[in-house]
């Protein structure tokens, strides 16, 4: 551990370094809701402002969310279902089989989403009205 | 990411050749920073317009452009400037408060007078309090393997359900929809309770380096911590490390991401 390695900022294995310039999904809630707020007189009011903060704040549905959680537990056991081993058993196997290869790629794809919901591909308008629609694809299976 | 080299962009000379044209009618405010401060040359506004510093006289200024007219503000490209303006200050190492998305004024009189002759005392303390100073984000989230394996490794009635459920064939999967829903819920709810203690270690450990906090509500049920911290410019090193570390330590089910540096969103007073 010696030398100007230290001084490095483009990140390591363990910490991904999003930069100052970095994408608008790290920090358009700051933008939004952050910063100081002028109160004066003189404010002109801009128009779609409001609207606009609500939008961002969107979280995907529970349903969505727990509908995630058990496919994703559910890949999980298949996964390693050629075996019949217990699961202690599975984790130790995990641990040893490049397991951090599997879960970089979960993690980009949840990043991947995110970007989606906050436009990031400057597409908006099309990811909510795909967020819309599969909340509607929930609801109606709810309804049945 | 280069290391931002001062004096590179000290020449005030873009602010006059542009207020000939600029400056008539409604203003858009980025920030307010101090007064003579060197705006980076090339850096441009809203549907990129010229920034200009409009000062107020009392040693604090206002970094404005003149303000797109004929459409409601909001579009991506719009949030994006807003950002662009302020880092370019920041990783020019100039100090500067923040305004929120979308500050305008009827024009450059009223920039002067109202917002910052009536205000000098307060902008100038709290550009005080950020001189030297950058916010950093940390956002920490779970790797979701390793937490699932955690979790039905841990707790038993969760583990069974997902084992019942992954035995039902595909063509009747709707029959068992909310079993599907239960097990997630369930999940959920169990990471939950596992964020409250991780968020914890991992604040508790990159705190102490940071001069502030400010932690926010965690979006996703993945999301371990969000949280900003407000870092002095020769502890910024140090914090890095923290940080690098926890990263180390955690690296199995943890990712660590670090933002920044950003201007001070989270650190400006109160109004």
């Amino acid at each position: 551990m010696t030398g100007p390695v230290a001084q490095q900022t483009s990140g390591s294995n363990y910490v991904q370094r999003g930069g100052s310039g970095s994408s608008l999904a790290d920090v358009v809630d700051l933008i939004l809701e952050k910063g100081l707020v002028i109160d004066l007189y003189a404010r002109v009011s801009l128009v779609g402002i409001e609207i606009l903060t609500v939008d961002v704040r969107i979280v995907i549905a529970s349903v969505d969310t727990y509908l995630r959680f058990a496919e994703a537990v559910n890949r999980l056991d298949i996964a390693h279902d050629g075996t019949s081993q217990g699961l202690p058993q599975v984790l130790d196997g995990m641990q040893e089989s490049g397991a951090k290869k599997k879960t970089k790629g979960a993690l980009e794809g949840a990043s991947e989403r995110l970007k989606e919901t906050f436009g990031d591909s400057g597409d908006d308008e099309d990811s909510e009205k795909e967020e819309q629609s599969s909340r509607r694809r929930s609801r109606r299976k709810e309804d049945e | 990411m280069t290391t931002p080299t001062p004096g590179s962009a000290s020449q005030p000379a873009a602010e006059s050749a542009a207020g000939q044209a600029a400056g008539h009618g409604p203003q858009y405010v980025y920030g307010v920073t101090r007064s003579g401060a060197a705006l980076p040359a090339d850096v441009a506004g809203l549907e990129d317009r010229p920034v200009r510093l409009v000062d107020g006289g009392g040693g604090c200024a206002a970094i404005v452009s003149d303000l797109p007219g004929n459409r409601p503000l909001g579009e991506r490209a719009d949030l994006v400037a807003h950002q662009r303006v302020l880092n370019a200050l920041v990783e020019a190492g100039t100090v500067v408060l923040p305004f929120r998305f979308g500050s305008a004024l009827t024009d450059t009189t009223a920039v002067e007078k109202e917002l910052l002759a009536d205000n000098t005392a307060r902008f100038a303390e709290a550009l005080d309090r950020l001189e030297g100073r950058v916010e950093l984000r940390l956002k920490a989230t779970y790797v979701q393997e390793t937490v699932l394996r955690e979790i039905m490794d841990a707790e038993p009635e969760i583990a069974e359900l997902a084992r019942r459920l992954r035995e039902v064939p595909p063509d009747i999967a709707d029959a068992v929809y909310y079993d599907r829903v239960r097990l997630g819920e369930l999940i959920a709810q169990a990471v939950t309770r596992r964020r409250e203690t991780d968020g914890q270690v991992l604040l508790e450990a990159a705190a102490p380096a940071a001069e502030a906090v400010s932690p926010k509500p965690p979006v996703r049920e993945e999301d371990v911590l969000d949280a900003s911290f407000l870092v002095t410019a020769d502890r910024r090193a140090e914090f890095e490390r923290v940080v690098e570390e926890l990263g180390r330590t955690h690296a199995d089910r943890i990712r660590l991401r670090l933002i920044g540096p950003l201007p001070p969103y989270d650190f400006v007073p109160e109004v």
